[in-house]
């Protein structure tokens, strides 16, 4: 007989808006530090100043992290799609790769910037080149605690494909991460 | 309420203070936001009264020992009142009023909790980050690097706050709204809330980025640009100047419709264009691009196609929706009786002080004018921030009986109002005149900082000053209202426990 009962007008996820709005804010925190980073960089170039020393950032640690993070995009999605499923065992696995895929890409970061030679206090560009990309590691930080707790809730049977918001919420801000690195990857690694 | 603030609630040794810090209830979050708010607003007009009075002999020191001390506490003001003042009670009002208009209750208790606390202890070390000779950086650099990296750590938790107390709003707005209400069918100041609220998620984050650049700048070694004491303040001024401030007239615009609806007994006539003219303001608010510290050589920000466009279309928007303000209470006024709601007359002056806001802003950005950096640039901030707070007490008046209780005070409330939109409009003309007579935006203690302006402005800014004095009374007026307020509607709350009791 359920289906003769009219069912209320449905309000978009909570969890899932919300999440939007913070990833959003996030992401407009990285605008204002891209568009800085490539204001002054272009008025560098203008002026034929050397923006970054010849050999000091390498292509590979960036190109190995990009390709970490993309395939942390892709166990994200595995993760989402397993709890549509209601698929616990692959949801817990797809969740542990993207975390332990996070935990790699950080690791990487610090290995390659404790080994950089470039002090933050060199150039501007040295400062701004930190904070961008410590602010990131501080975005994937949190995206790993995260996916963390939603590996807890996972293990208790929390995450449903009726209960699956929090999970989608979590990997939307993923993507975004993901997203700021590629502008990071491409803006700082490869045109240097 | 929450499970928590129900069992908090049931616990009859758990003091005010206690219930108060412990508390989800978005009633008591909207008093210490309102109250904070208003607090540092008081503050903030204290700091732009001693500036005023230094400004009354613009050859030396009279008030303060130095320029950079002249400057802290100019630049402290703009914070105070636009930071930790105006956007924190505005929250008072998007905690509580807005999801009632929604039609649902807060989502997000505890987060709307701890963006209220994260704030206030972000407002309070970045008032001590001020007071121990830090702030934003100085012009001359002798202000101390660790109470000026307190300072920034303050505003980024002030900043922090306010993104997740308006995220919850938001959200509150988008998915917690009844059920077949649509955007279209909010109230004003709810509708208004979202833009600027959407508004804010953008700008605010900037603003942090900034900060957090200076930040790691200024730690442990000699700043290479971005954290060096005179360069500091530059790179977040945006926040605090034309266009980015009217963001802050934008829910008041949503109040004063609201407002006026309600007094008069009176629905808006053009109701959608009403809606797109606020949509509109809201866009035209958004001023992160207006960085001049970054400004490329020769092409400075401020004098783009993008800034000055901006500056203009925004005049015609706010003629608008104060011209839609105006039709509704001329069909309404019947209803408004001999003495109109305080409320109602305020409102209408925040508006207009807005218009007249917007039209000096324009003026400042005319090229051949040359007004930019001058004093007409603190006439546009004295006007839109003045009439922002004009606003949000009238709110924060009408709404009162549901965030505070019973026990209004109408007439010191009108008595506060008139004297400061009184002392707005005072201090916001003559500062235009004074802008346009040469005196720069910060003066500083010797004529060449000041710009050297023509003689005239000596004058002006004795009566700039009394300007902000009275806002100043009316500012203090208001508190004494609202602790009354409290007061009484403590006692009757506590009046009919007694009553239950003896029942």
């Amino acid at each position: 007989m359920a289906s003769t009962i009219p069912t209320a007008p449905t309000r978009p996820r909570t969890l899932v808006v919300a999440s939007a709005f913070g990833t959003g804010s996030v992401l407009m925190y990285f605008g204002g530090l891209f568009a800085l980073y490539f204001s002054i960089r272009a008025d560098a170039m203008a002026w034929g100043t050397q923006w970054y020393p010849e050999g000091a950032i390498q292509l590979v640690p960036g190109g190995m992290n990009m390709a970490t993070l993309a395939m942390s995009v892709i166990t994200m999605c595995w993760a989402v799609h397993a709890v549509l499923n209601d698929d616990r065992v692959h949801a817990m696995i797809a969740m542990t790769l993207t975390a332990v895929l996070g935990i790699a890409m950080v690791n990487q970061t610090v290995f390659y910037f404790m080994d950089i030679g470039l002090p933050i206090d060199a150039s501007e560009a040295a400062t701004l080149l930190f904070t961008i990309v410590g602010s990131h590691l501080v975005m994937v930080v949190v995206g790993v605690l995260w996916l963390s707790m939603l590996l807890l809730r996972t293990l208790g049977g929390q995450d449903t494909s009726r209960d699956r918001d929090l999970v989608s919420a979590a990997a939307l801000y993923w993507y975004a991460a993901v997203a700021v690195y590629s502008v990071i990857w491409v803006g700082i690694y490869i045109a240097k | 309420m929450t499970t928590t603030d129900t069992a908090a609630a049931s616990d009859s040794s758990a003091t005010a203070l206690e219930e108060a810090v412990t508390s989800t209830d978005p009633r008591t979050l909207s008093r210490v936001w309102g109250f904070g708010g208003m607090t540092s607003i008081l503050l903030g007009a204290v700091a732009a009264l001693l500036v005023g009075l230094e400004r009354l002999d613009l050859r030396s020191a009279n008030v303060f020992s130095s320029a950079d001390q002249v400057f802290q506490f100019w630049s402290a003001h703009r914070v105070a009142l636009v930071l930790l003042g105006v956007l924190p009670a505005l929250m008072a009002l998007s905690t509580t009023v807005v999801p009632r208009q929604c039609g649902g209750s807060l989502v997000f208790p505890r987060a709307a909790a701890l963006a209220c606390w994260t704030w206030l202890i972000g407002a309070g070390m970045t008032i001590v980050g001020f007071l121990v000779d830090g702030g934003l950086g100085t012009p001359g650099g002798a202000g101390q690097r660790q109470a000026t990296a307190l300072t920034l750590m303050g505003l980024l938790l002030v900043v922090g706050g306010l993104v997740l107390a308006s995220i919850c709003v938001m959200t509150t707005i988008v998915s917690g709204r009844a059920a077949g209400t649509g955007l279209r069918d909010l109230p004003f100041t709810a509708w208004t809330t979202l833009v600027a609220a959407t508004v804010w998620t953008g700008m605010l984050p900037v603003l942090a980025a900034n900060a957090v650049l200076a930040y790691v700048d200024l730690r442990g070694r000699p700043a290479v640009r971005f954290g060096a004491e005179d360069a500091i303040w530059e790179q977040v001024s945006w926040m605090f100047t034309h266009p980015a401030v009217y963001v802050l007239a934008l829910p008041v615009l949503g109040i004063a419709l609201d407002v006026v609806a309600s007094t008069t007994r009176t629905t808006q006539a053009n109701r959608d264009v009403l809606l797109v003219a606020t949509a509109a303001f809201g866009f035209l608010s958004f001023g992160a691009f207006a960085q001049t510290f970054f400004d490329t050589p020769g092409t400075p920000i401020r004098e783009e196609a993008l800034s000055v466009v901006a500056a203009f279309a925004i005049v015609p928007v706010a003629l608008a929706i104060f011209g839609g303000l105006a039709d509704t209470l001329r069909r309404g006024a019947s209803n408004l009786g001999s003495k109109p709601p305080p409320e109602t007359v305020l409102s209408m002056l925040a508006v207009l002080l807005i218009v007249v806001g917007t039209v000096v802003g324009a003026l400042h950005v005319i090229a051949p004018l040359d007004l930019l950096g001058t004093a007409v640039e603190g006439a546009n901030f004295t006007l839109v921030v003045g009439a922002a707070v004009l606003g949000v007490g009238a709110g924060l008046h009408h709404w009162g009986d549901e965030i505070v209780g019973p026990g209004g005070r109408p007439g010191l409330f009108l008595l506060g109002g008139l004297a400061i939109a009184l002392g707005v409009a005072v201090s916001g003309v003559t500062d235009l005149f004074s802008g346009q007579l040469g005196q720069a935006d910060f003066t500083g203690v010797s004529l060449a900082a000041a710009g050297y302006p023509d003689s005239g402005v000596d004058g002006l800014n004795l009566v700039s000053m009394i300007g902000s004095l009275a806002v100043l009374g009316g500012l203090a007026a208001w508190m004494l209202a609202g602790i009354l307020h409290m007061v009484t509607a403590q006692n009757a709350r506590e009046a009919t426990v007694q009553e239950k009791g003896a029942a």
